[in-house]
């Protein structure tokens, strides 16, 4: 479903993307692995239609989306959280989801103005299903909770509400446990795992071997912006060169 | 409660002037141009942009209207939505391009835009040059002048209930709900990545900013029955500023309270000229250290729930300038 052609992206003198190549199918849950700087969330940027490509083309659904907007590839089925989870700090749980719900509801300035009967039911029903959002993850708890007040974990957790709310096809999650304790990381991924890829196709952003090992079918690794290796998870720690892109080469 | 409270106020509103001097009137008359002015504003500070130029907006009204009595003899009535619809089709055009800007550059390209058009006005002698123009005319209903304080007052009150009710409105619909979402560069991103077009929703809420500014500006022109480079300066923009940010950005109601309170201040400053900057200046500061959310934040530490909407600290316009 998703099909990256030689992704090539260079930001002055820096290439941070070199000629990757990788394919996603339907309903699967890859890893996208690296070290810092090797430019995976470069990859995502560029997937999400948040960068341009200096070169290349991404492929998703047989459809040639390079270059397209954010909010375009958004209404198309892309779906994605952010590094730094990113919230609407000041609002609370239910008005953040109720953001990512907005493109399934077409805004009808007038008869919001008018604040029509037809309208606010419609407004009622996005609630609804906000607040249906945020129980998925079990979080309903905290709907009316600041976003920029609640615990790393529940932020994490929210960030991927919202971006649930679009109903995507296809959701990246840029490294959706880090940052958390052990515990956390395992009830995030075992959701991720779980009921989400049972939603929509996944890639995730992730330093953490033993999450890629543990929960995802395929990983990609990138070093120096190039795709190392692509293959199951079990046979990253024999590969020479995934070994050697962590662990660093013994230098003459 | 709340509800009660509004109808009083604007039951007064409207039964009360018949009994006022009229230098009340005139006090009242300035103070509800201002509230629409700074309640325009609001729309674009509410998703964290400044505008140090919203004079140039105001003033595009005013000259737009002032220009088509004079020279063409339009009434007024249509001029003031011809003032409107100038300052929108200005600030659709310069949105498109200036809204990309963040923080302090965007607040810079509004303000230069609004020299400009100042600029502009004072040097050619079709728009009156440095001494304006003059014998403005006031608008006629039924065939009669409307000269007196008080006849004015009431179109004055119309235009702004009617533009105070759409602006209320209008941020209580999810376009009004969305535009939050865009207080910063990071949300903007988020914004976008789930499907929302930020540079057509900050476009729209620009024009509508602007578009009130522009029909006020044309009222307030047609009251003064003149208009000069002089009338809409920079200093405007910042007083309007400042009544927002010290009225408080966290809800509808405090841009409202900030301007009545300080323009009501500000006239009675009047004698006192430069003086009433610095009084501003010094509330603003005041305000910021010790009410970051604004004097109407007071409200929620006295009353709990009177108002609906939250307290955004001022804090958050800062956070826009990264």
């Amino acid at each position: 479903m998703l099909e990256i052609r030689g992704i090539t992206k260079q930001f002055g003198g820096l290439l941070a993307l070199k000629d990757v190549h990788f394919t996603v199918a339907q309903g699967e849950l890859v890893a996208l692995v690296g070290p810092n700087g090797a430019g995976k969330s470069t990859l995502f940027n560029v997937i999400a239609g948040a960068l341009p490509p200096t070169r290349g083309h991404v492929i998703f659904n047989g459809r040639d989306v390079t270059g397209r907007s954010s909010h375009d590839l958004a209404r198309l089925g892309v779906a994605r959280t952010f590094q730094q989870t990113t919230l609407f700090g000041e609002q609370t749980a239910l008005e953040n989801v109720l953001h990512g719900l907005q493109r399934h509801a077409r805004p009808r300035l007038v008869a919001g103005l008018l604040a029509t009967p037809a309208y606010r039911q419609e407004q009622r029903d996005l609630e609804r299903r906000a607040l249906g959002g945020l129980e998925f993850l079990g979080i309903a708890s905290y709907r009316d909770a600041i976003a920029a007040d609640l615990p790393l974990g529940i932020q994490k957790l929210l960030t991927v509400a919202i971006a649930l709310a679009t109903e995507p096809v296809l959701l990246l999650l840029d490294e959706p446990a880090a940052g958390l304790s052990q515990d956390e990381a395992t009830r995030m991924m075992n959701l991720v795992a779980s009921d989400i890829r049972r939603r929509c196709t996944v890639v995730i952003v992730e330093h953490n071997m033993r999450i890629v090992a543990g929960w995802c079918d395929r990983a990609v690794v990138l070093q120096f912006g190039q795709t190392i290796y692509d293959g199951a998870p079990q046979g990253l720690t024999r590969d020479q060169r995934v070994v050697d892109a962590y662990l660093g080469v013994a230098e003459l | 409660m709340k509800r009660g409270l509004l109808a009083l106020v604007v039951a007064a509103l409207v039964i009360l002037p018949p009994f006022g001097q009229p230098y009340v009137l005139h006090v009242a008359i300035v103070v509800l141009v201002n509230v629409v002015y700074a309640q325009a504003l609001y729309v674009i500070m509410r998703m964290g942009y400044l505008s140090f130029g919203h004079a140039g907006y105001i003033a595009l009204g005013g000259y737009a209207s002032a220009l088509l009595a004079t020279k063409l003899a339009v009434s007024p009535w249509v001029g003031f939505l011809a003032g409107g619809a100038l300052a929108a089709v200005f600030a659709w055009a310069l949105g498109a391009v200036t809204l990309k800007l963040r923080g302090i550059y965007f607040s810079l390209s509004v303000f230069a835009f609004a020299e400009v058009v100042n600029a502009v006005f004072r040097a050619f002698e079709f728009f009156g040059g440095p001494a304006g123009i003059a014998a403005v005319p006031r608008p006629a209903l039924f065939g009669a002048r409307l000269n007196t304080h008080l006849q004015f007052y009431y179109v004055v009150l119309v235009v702004a209930l009617v533009s105070l009710v759409f602006l209320y409105r209008l941020q209580w619909t999810r376009f009004g709900f969305t535009l939050l979402a865009l207080r910063t560069r990071e949300t903007e991103a988020l914004a976008e990545s789930l499907g929302i077009n930020a540079a057509r929703h900050k476009t729209f809420a620009f024009v509508v900013s602007c578009f009130f500014c522009g029909l006020m500006g044309a009222v307030h022109v047609h009251y003064l029955r003149f208009v000069s480079p002089f009338v809409f300066t920079f200093f405007l923009s910042t007083d309007l500023m400042v009544y927002v940010m010290v009225g408080g950005l966290g809800s509808y109601w405090g841009p409202i309270l900030g301007t009545v309170l300080l323009t009501g201040l500000g006239e009675q400053l009047f004698a006192a000229g430069y003086y009433k900057s610095l009084v501003y200046a010094v509330v603003l500061l005041i305000v910021i250290l010790a009410l970051p959310g604004g004097l109407i934040s007071l409200s929620r530490l006295i009353g709990r729930g009177g108002l609906r909407g939250r307290a955004a600290p001022v804090d958050a316009i800062a956070a826009g300038e990264r």
